[in-house]
């Protein structure tokens, strides 16, 4: 074997012109390959981590009551946050997130605006930090300065926008929008730096503290918003991290465990919510008997009806009102829900003796703001039995929307959030092949054309050196039919030539990558214009993204000596067939 | 089209009261109860109306159309006659179903009920019958003592009171009434925000007597937030008579705005 590779790379030198343009060749497509793949790992890196972290996480967890745009709002952030950071052991980071759209006033100039809160408090790690400052270059101020506390609610405008609103550095803006209850809020901002960035989308986006633009939504520190999920290897996880999350957050049934004090009486009380929809309704109806009041009336929005026995005890007739007082999870003072009796029902073990039923608008008006502490209250509460004929009439703790998994099925779902006809949290969760799937779908066209183009370019070069070893090996029949005369067996021969090309594209891949990545680096140091052009959030502080895989370019090279040699093969085995007087006679 | 119909309840449904005499001895719990009792509308209603916006830098925008309300069950329809890029476009809520009808496509659409009405600042719920007392309650200082006095509105003697929010979810949690003291109609109406900015003045300049009733037939709303905006209401052709339940179904809207 050493003799043969011996003499395949003594061949490779003595035809040194034609070995040197059969390899340039190879090591073109080589370099071509390795650009083209490293340059899309870097749109992939840039979209997957860059923007579609900043713009909706790898997994999102949404939650609003009632479906309301403006009542984005998780009553318990404590919970939420351990179930996450209990069940997604891929976590990198988790991001409460929260943006509220605003009119903004200016110096005499007023335009609508999204302000986001971020949380700078928590700190960013390094890699998040410098991520944050690639993508939003602040140009006057600093990032930490949103956590000043001297000036009242700092904020970060875009240079565009401050143009616009003819404001600067220390002046103050007036922002109007909808709290968390639909108030008309307003709020003064003092504007403590700017930022550019070239991504067109970003920028009408304005910056501030969470915790600011908290209190100002009416959102309390047991409260959350919405959060963003990222996750180690995203394309891997992000699906199987969705989907476990989904199954988890199943939520248990609504109730409310409380007592309400009547001619002097007290008595402890279970409070659970009927749904909204005709066939709640229609099963509450069948399984329910009224002794006093009409269902019809108890159907209605502001409807409720107490059991007999709690009727009975606590002197309790048809439209008296009654309290239901009970302790908040998040409070020392006792909540109340106030209900007018509409029925009085007859109970029995099924439907609980001690018991209220209430309408969903108003069980949840009450069991939102308030929620108690349902874990806690269990042991004293009655939820009736799965079994019982009328259970799924019952509201639970929150609705969790179904899985989708494209856009259009995620578009669709929200769209029908409204015929929920609830006033209860509702909850999602989605990856960003839902939320972000135009981000997605752009990172695939562009890869996709990237690689056609490629592929073009890699197969004209390809046929090129396949012709030309083919004729190479033609060109050489008179010496096969030499060194098969002195003796050479018919597969040394065929190793002979396979080998030499092998040598030949191993020795063009290297050139080829490092005549890459010398491409590479030029590539990178051009800086482009980009200003107002979408793409430009493809590129790195105005210079294009490349990042190349050692196993990609392994890959590579692999692949061309492995094709290289595949091509090499068949031609070298019909010369190593003939027979040594048929290859000397050969004459071209 | 930030067109402020968030009053236009308070025209129609809200502010159709008797003209009584408030004394002025009266507290504030007390005229805030009057005020609530004289609000309490119970006959269905058909208008017309017209909203006139004026923006600064925009110039002015013209929007008609035509209302009706059920008050059996707060049903309502609305469907717009001008300009001609909305005529034929509507809104019905019946129970808890509120649809939202495009002409062009011919569709109707389900819509939440804090969702936007014609890109204005009103919300299906804005026309949802609610209780003034159980929203607001007058204002108490320092001493305990009800923000209520009596002073001039230009040459008009009447009751101002000062009323704040006893519930989340209203539109303004701070208002200030001025009421006129011998009629106890409304004149002018001031919201604030919760952080206690004054976010709109409301003029409620014309009142037009249908069935026994005061009804405000031209109000002017200020934006004060966002200098030099300001909405006219005008309300006309009211009619209390009692509609049919065919207007409040989808095929009526679609028929209406063929």
């Amino acid at each position: 074997m050493k003799t043969l590779l011996m003499i395949s790379a003594r061949n490779l030198f003595r035809q040194k012109r034609r070995n040197i343009l059969l390899g340039s060749a190879m090591a073109v497509g080589v370099t071509l390959l390795i650009i083209a793949s490293s340059f899309a790992n870097g749109i992939s890196d840039v979209l997957f981590n860059k923007i579609v972290v900043f713009v909706a996480g790898h997994v999102s967890f949404s939650s609003n009551e009632g479906g309301s745009t403006s009542k984005i709002v998780f009553r318990d952030r404590e919970r939420i946050e351990k179930i996450i950071n209990e069940n997604v052991p891929e976590l990198e980071s988790l991001d409460e997130a929260h943006g509220v759209f605003s009119r903004i006033i200016g110096n005499g100039v007023a335009d609508n605006m999204m302000i986001i809160g971020i949380d700078a408090e928590k700190g960013l790690s390094p890699e998040r930090q410098a991520e944050f400052e690639e993508n939003f270059n602040i140009i006057e101020g600093e990032f930490e300065d949103i956590l000043r506390t001297d000036v009242e609610n700092p904020i970060i405008v875009p240079v565009e926008k401050a143009e616009y609103l003819n404001i600067k550095k220390g002046d103050i803006i007036n922002a109007r929008f909808v709290n968390i209850f639909g108030q008309n809020q307003s709020a003064r901002f003092t504007v403590v730096g700017t930022m550019k960035n070239d991504n067109v989308f970003m920028q009408s986006i304005l910056f501030v503290q969470y915790k600011n633009l908290k209190r100002l939504l009416g959102i309390k520190d047991n409260e959350s918003g919405n959060y963003q999920i990222t996750i180690k290897d995203p394309k891997k996880n992000a699906i199987i991290v969705t989907d476990r999350l989904h199954d988890i957050l199943k939520p248990g049934p609504a109730f409310i465990s409380g007592s309400i004090v009547k001619s002097a009486k007290t008595e402890n009380v279970t409070a659970l919510p009927f749904r909204n929809t005709e066939d709640a309704k229609k099963l509450i109806s069948a399984s329910f008997t009224l002794s006093e009041g009409k269902m019809d009336d108890v159907l209605k929005r502001d409807g409720a009806m107490v059991s007999d026995v709690l009727a009975k005890q606590l002197h309790i007739r048809v439209n008296d009102k009654v309290q239901i007082s009970f302790k908040p999870k998040f409070s020392d003072n006792s909540a109340l829900l106030p209900v007018t009796v509409k029925g009085i029902f007859k109970s029995d073990d099924v439907t609980g003796k001690n018991t209220v039923y209430v309408h969903d608008y108003l069980f949840y008006k009450y069991f939102n703001e308030n929620i108690p502490d349902l874990v806690k209250d269990k042991g004293t509460a009655f939820i009736p039995a799965d079994s019982a004929s009328f259970k799924k009439a019952l509201g639970d703790e929150w609705v969790l929307l179904p899985r989708t998994k494209t856009t259009d099925e995620y578009t669709n779902k929200v769209s029908s959030i409204v015929k929920l006809k609830t006033k209860a949290t509702i909850i999602d969760v989605n990856s960003m092949y839902e939320t972000a799937s135009q981000v997605l779908q752009l990172e695939f066209v562009l890869n996709l054309i990237t690689f056609v183009a490629v592929l073009v370019l890699f197969f004209i070069i390809f046929i090129g050196v396949v012709n030309t070893l083919r004729m190479t090996i033609r060109e050489r029949t008179r010496e096969i039919g030499t060194i098969r005369a002195i003796g050479m067996q018919k597969k040394d021969v065929r190793r002979i030539f396979v080998l030499e090309t092998g040598m030949l594209a191993m020795m063009s891949s290297i050139a080829g990558t490092i005549f890459a990545f010398v491409i590479m680096g030029l590539l990178s140091v051009i800086s482009f214009n980009t200003e107002g052009n979408a793409l430009a959030i493809l590129l790195v502080k105005k210079h294009l993204y490349f990042m190349p895989s050692a196993v990609s370019v392994i890959s590579f090279m692999l692949l061309i000596i492995a094709v290289s040699m595949i091509t090499a093969f068949f031609p070298a085995r019909r010369a190593a067939k003939m027979s040594s007087a048929d290859a000397l006679r050969h004459y071209e | 089209m930030k067109l402020k119909f968030r009053f236009l309840m308070l025209c129609i449904l809200v502010l159709m009261f008797d003209a009584g005499e408030i004394s002025a001895e009266t507290k504030g719990n007390v005229l805030l109860k009057k005020m609530e009792a004289l609000m309490d509308v119970t006959s269905d209603i058909k208008a017309n109306v017209v909203l006139t916006q004026q923006k600064t830098n925009q110039g002015i925008k013209k929007m008609e159309m035509i209302y009706y309300r059920r008050d059996a069950d707060d049903s309502f329809l609305i469907v717009m006659t001008n300009p001609e890029s909305e005529k034929g476009n509507g809104y019905l809520r019946a129970g808890d179903n509120f649809w939202m009808y495009r002409r062009n496509t011919r569709t109707f659409q389900h819509i939440n009920r804090d969702e936007s009405i014609g890109g204005s600042d009103a919300q299906g719920d804005d026309f949802e019958k609610r209780k003034l007392t159980e929203m607001y309650a007058i204002t108490l200082d320092a001493s305990g003592n009800e923000v209520i006095s009596e002073e001039k509105l230009g040459s008009i003697d009447v009751i101002k009171l000062e009323i704040k929010a006893i519930v989340n979810d209203v539109d303004y949690p701070k208002k200030i009434y001025w009421v006129q003291k011998d009629t106890s109609l409304v004149l002018k109406e001031q919201s604030y925000s919760s952080s206690g900015t004054l976010m709109q003045t409301a003029y409620y300049r014309k009142y037009t007597m249908v069935d026994g009733k005061y009804v405000p037939v031209e109000q002017l709303f200020i934006d004060e937030f966002e200098k030099g905006n300001k909405t006219l209401v005008e309300i006309s052709n009211i009619s209390t008579k009692k509609l049919s339940n065919e207007i409040f179904t989808k095929p009526y809207l679609e028929n209406l705005s063929k």
